[in-house]
């Protein structure tokens, strides 16, 4: 598919600046909210009405985008969703009354990536995929067919979704998040519905040049179902598709601690090599809709610099150094991917 | 590369139910803008509304569809969905294989549900059935399980023209191998949200709104959805072929949030780009449906832009006064509109147009009128400078 080079990422953890992905910041009242940076490259007035999305988003991409990339490709579920829930106050508490439009135009899904050309003035492709769980993934699809018809571009490719009060809500009453207080890695042994919150935004400069590259995204598949059967046959014939039968490969789960999702991650598990060593990711980000634009980014991390810290580890296997990750997320039972990173 | 060609279209719209119903007002000049009969808001009396003329009741019976949390804006995508993949004559199988992709486009999502939203947002206890609706991506969801689509599945949200978008995408996953076949297309619903949203912006008109004319006061919002199933030439065999989507091209505008730039960089880069991939020149262009909307901004915007590729502009016009604007949904409709001109040869009028934009001085097509077109491009034009133009051809 193609190459990744400049990576940012935005996040709970210190992934910014001085990254340390060795000692990790727990969850507060279940949730992981992102260490925002101070923001240099952005006006003051901008920033102050940007909300968190385009804040973190914009924040995490300025610098690729400075590179004058040929377009802008974000996967977000939600966008500002603090700003569209704002505004909806406004029309509530106003009774549809005089409302300043300022929320209602951060609000738009597409305001991260219209930002992004805004600011770097970018009039290349610019598109938001949306579609919940597998936004990043359709984002990461529509970069692989941008290179393949334009050899010689590059692409800022990101993903990002923030936690506002007003969707932690929404996601709380559907029963998404665990009312058990969760202090880390504990998050995968509790046998309960629910998750952790978490939010980010990861930022790639994607091209299909190999020279200087951090790493190389393989293989995306991704799909809908509810069958555990057919997530095992699926990630069988991904394997063999790949050729990974053979190779010590680093397989990143994206297990949540939800029991209700456990079945498709056993499933999963039962179908890689014994060679394979398993991770998991949550504890460290959290669920979001977009949260395999974090897992990219650490995987293309861990690839780059060979380190895995423990809290990561499910099971290992003995071969220690993998140069290939697969990672396996699934969202609410239903949209799953399967990515595949390798060092060059 | 491979030719795709449209092998099926659904719409629903204020201009009508289905593609019959809407090509019918399309023909007699007859508008689907009035006073909003289904909607709630302190203003279905005090603006135009191009609502589509079914309650959400009415839909959920007709479609069959009384599923938990089911909202308008997934009954219409429905409703022009089962008429697209029935018209193109898709089997189950074809719908339920791996290689079938459904794209689709919304900027409201669940939203339509205003106050619900706000209860569920805002409220500890116990969540409305809504609660996993309110999302873009919900539309798509809905759709998938009730087909049960197994191939890529997406929502693309670039405002207003989000399903210029999706077409494109589904397109680009055929040459590129991803899907044999895409269902593509967009749906919104009128929304307190946005209702509110583009009042707030003040490009509201209190009047039918009025594209390209000197005296335009603003947009109508409208509701509805469109699909179409793209399909490869190879593959399409005895199927019925409305037209070819020879051309696409998405395009930023880079200069404002909410308001397009002075000589329309977006517009011109979207439309010159979709002539550059259908590999024809600007003189080929027998007819645009503009994205007209009737605001100050993209009208003298876009004619300038049109105006600065084409010269001389081909016969053109706006189909916004018959249906209101209906976001998401827009770039859809619209490409079914450009199909309809195509397959039927024929144009239709962009209605309520009295004196032309006296500093670019252009003037749609003001009556239905029979004309034999081989290329027409379709523009879409969205907040955050998200512009897309895409070129229908005769196949």
């Amino acid at each position: 598919m193609f190459y990744f080079h400049h990576i940012t990422c935005i996040s709970p953890q210190k992934t910014f600046a001085d990254i340390d992905i060795e000692n990790i910041k727990p969850p507060v009242e279940n949730k992981l909210l992102v260490a925002e940076p101070v923001y240099d490259g952005i006006p003051l007035g901008i920033l102050r009405r940007m909300g968190k999305a385009v804040r973190i988003g914009v924040g995490a991409a300025l610098k690729i985008a400075k590179q004058n990339p040929n377009g802008v490709v974000i996967g977000t579920a939600n966008g500002g969703m603090e700003d569209c829930i704002k505004f909806l106050n406004q029309i509530i508490e106003y009774d549809e009354g005089i409302l300043t439009p300022t929320n209602f135009v951060q609000s738009t899904t597409n305001a991260v990536a219209a930002q992004i050309g805004l600011m770097s003035v970018n009039k290349g492709y610019n598109c938001t995929h949306v579609h919940r769980g597998l936004a990043f993934e359709n984002a990461m699809t529509d970069v692989d067919m941008l290179l393949k018809e334009n050899s010689s571009h590059s692409y800022l490719l990101g993903g990002v979704d923030e936690i506002s009060a007003y969707n932690y809500n929404i996601e709380l009453l559907g029963g998404w998040y665990k009312k058990e207080k969760i202090a880390g890695v504990d998050l995968y042994d509790q046998n309960s519905a629910g998750s952790i919150a978490g939010e980010g935004a990861a930022m790639f400069w994607a091209s299909n040049n190999e020279q200087n590259a951090i790493a190389k995204l393989q293989a995306v598949r991704m799909f809908h179902s509810e069958d555990e059967n057919l997530i095992a046959d699926e990630l069988k014939k991904f394997i063999e598709e790949n050729y990974l039968e053979e190779e010590s490969v680093l397989f990143f789960s994206g297990e949540n601690g939800d029991s209700r999702l456990q079945k498709y991650y056993s499933a999963s598990e039962e179908i890689i090599n014994k060679d394979f060593t398993v991770a998991r990711f949550k504890h460290v980000t959290g669920e979001y809709p977009s949260v395999s634009a974090m897992a990219v980014w650490l995987a293309c991390y861990i690839l780059k610099e060979q380190i895995l810290p423990d809290h990561f580890l499910k099971y290992s296997s003995s071969k220690k150094d993998f140069s290939k990750i697969l990672i396996y997320n699934n969202y609410k039972g239903i949209q799953h991917s399967f990515i595949l990173i390798s060092r060059k | 590369m491979s030719r795709i060609f449209v092998t099926g279209m659904g719409v629903i719209s204020a201009a009508g139910n289905n593609v019959a119903a809407n090509r019918n007002s399309l023909m007699q000049g007859k508008s689907g803008i009035a006073s909003a009969e289904f909607l709630s808001t302190k203003y279905a009396s005090i603006l135009p509304f191009g609502e589509v003329k079914i309650s959400t009741q009415a839909l959920k019976e007709k479609l069959k569809a009384q599923d938990h949390g089911i909202t308008r804006t997934s009954l219409l995508a429905l409703h022009a969905f089962e008429e697209a993949i029935h018209n193109s004559g898709l089997t189950n199988a074809e719908l339920n294989s791996f290689d079938t992709a459904l794209i689709g486009a919304d900027t409201v999502g669940g939203m339509c549900l205003t106050d619900e939203l706000y209860h569920d947002a805002n409220k500890h206890e116990q969540g409305s059935e809504y609660i996993s609706s309110y999302d873009c991506g919900s539309v798509n969801m809905y759709l998938q399980s009730r087909f049960k689509i197994k191939g890529i599945i997406n929502t693309i949200n670039t405002a207003c023209s989000s399903s210029a978008n999706a077409i494109m995408y589904g397109a680009r996953l055929i040459h590129h191998g991803f899907a044999k076949r895409s269902i593509v297309g967009g749906c919104d619903s009128l929304a307190k949200f946005t209702i509110n949203g583009f009042n707030a912006l003040h490009i509201l008109s209190d009047e039918p709104c009025r594209p390209f004319d000197e005296n335009r006061k603003g947009l109508n919002l409208g509701e509805g959805a469109a699909f179409l199933v793209l399909e490869k030439e190879e593959d399409v065999a005895n199927k019925h072929v409305y037209a070819e989507l020879t051309g696409y091209c998405n395009s930023n505008d880079a200069f404002h949030p909410s308001s397009l730039s002075e000589n329309g960089d977006g517009p011109y880069l979207a439309m010159k780009g979709a002539l550059e991939i259908a590999n024809i020149s600007a003189d080929e262009i027998d007819f645009i449906n503009a994205h007209g909307t009737g605001t100050e901004n993209n009208d003298e915007v876009e004619s300038k832009a049109i105006i600065r590729l084409f010269g001389k502009p081909p016969p053109f016009s706006s189909t916004k006064a018959t249906t209101g604007h209906t976001l998401g949904a827009a770039g859809a409709i619209e490409a079914v509109y450009s199909i309809l001109s195509i397959y039927n040869g024929e144009v239709y009028a962009g209605i309520n147009f009295s004196n032309p934009i006296p500093n670019v001085g252009l003037v749609p097509v003001s009556k239905y009128q029979k004309m034999d077109l081989q290329h027409v491009m379709s523009n879409s034009f969205g907040f955050g400078g998200n512009c897309s133009s895409l070129i229908f051809s005769k196949a």
